[in-house]
């Protein structure tokens, strides 16, 4: 449940995949290259790791600690930016992703929520995930990404 | 303060002309809205419906058509007590980006506390998630709890 009033992201989707092939395109870097900007997240995948997302040029995109993990069902971490001062600056979020089979799709609930009012880090991620998960669904479910999302985007 | 509506986008490989065709055909429909069909003349003023084994789930009239850009129509559900609460609105961007078309559906013009808004907010995902698949694979996706209330909606519960 998240607060009234507190800044939010939710994005649900379904894609006709498994709940062990989605979780695996989530955590993979040879899968988020392909979806997700031509990054990868580097963590030890387990409750109290370090988790950060890399960006194709070095940089460190984001950066926080697993909170829980459930292979391949839920999994929460905290997820502070660490490449725009303006957003930096609002600290940890926190980010939930559910897996749940339903027939022959999975039924994905992304939650992205935050600690500070009028968040500009929540507005960031509310246009940044919709291609991100599309993408995600066209590659898993026809081998092949959106071409928009295979590349970092040039000056970013 | 703002009145609550439902926005969603989502991606898709495909051309706006496609998308647009998709939103207004009614056999394509059927195949990707879990076996509810629109249909319409699609001129402005004309009636809106969306129907399942004949009977009306969803009742409206057309109130923009620009294609392949724009599509608005009002939205009333027929169902579940629904039709107590005022008619909302649906509007349809499309925007073509390269190979990719972003889809922007917004739905408004409910009351506070509607009931409309919660089912449709539940709806709306797994039908956009169905039309990306249904586009770009061929494929269409369901939902049992989906099918159950628009089955339910139609009046066709056995």
């Amino acid at each position: 449940m998240i607060a009234p009033g507190k800044p939010a992201f939710v994005y649900v989707t379904y894609i006709r995949t498994t709940r062990e092939k989605l979780w695996q395109a989530l955590i993979e870097p040879e899968f988020t290259r392909q979806y997700w900007a031509g990054t990868w997240q580097e963590s030890e995948w387990k409750a109290g790791a370090p988790w950060r997302i890399m960006i194709p040029d070095g940089r460190v995109a984001d950066s926080g600690e697993i909170i829980e993990i459930e292979p391949p069902r839920r999994l929460v971490l905290t997820w502070r930016n660490e490449f725009k001062p303006e957003l930096r600056r609002e600290g940890y979020s926190r980010l939930t992703y559910q897996l749940e089979t339903q027939g022959d799709m999975v039924k994905l609930t992304l939650t992205h929520e935050i600690d500070w009012p009028e968040s500009k880090f929540i507005e960031a991620v509310s246009s940044g995930w919709p291609a991100i998960i599309s993408s995600l669904k066209s590659l898993l479910e026809t081998g092949e990404s959106l071409e928009a999302t295979r590349r970092w985007p040039a000056g970013a | 303060m703002s009145k609550p509506s439902f926005v969603y986008v989502i991606y898709i490989a495909s051309t706006p002309e496609k998308v647009f065709a998709a939103l207004t055909d009614t056999d394509m429909s059927r195949r990707y809205w879990d076996g509810n069909q629109v249909e319409s003349d699609w001129r402005v003023g004309s009636p809106f419906k969306l129907k399942r084994e004949g009977r009306d789930v969803v009742g409206g009239a057309v109130l923009e058509v620009d294609p392949p850009h724009r599509l608005v129509y009002s939205f009333h559900s027929q169902h579940d007590g629904l039709d107590k609460e005022p008619p909302s609105r649906v509007t349809f961007t499309i925007e073509r980006q390269k190979d990719q078309v972003k889809l922007i559906v917004t739905h408004d013009g409910f009351e506070p506390g509607s009931k409309a808004l919660e089912a449709i907010s539940r709806g709306w995902p797994l039908v956009l998630s169905s039309l990306k698949s249904f586009l770009e694979a061929g494929k269409v996706l369901h939902a049992p709890w989906y099918d159950q209330e628009t089955r339910a909606a139609a009046g066709a519960v056995s």
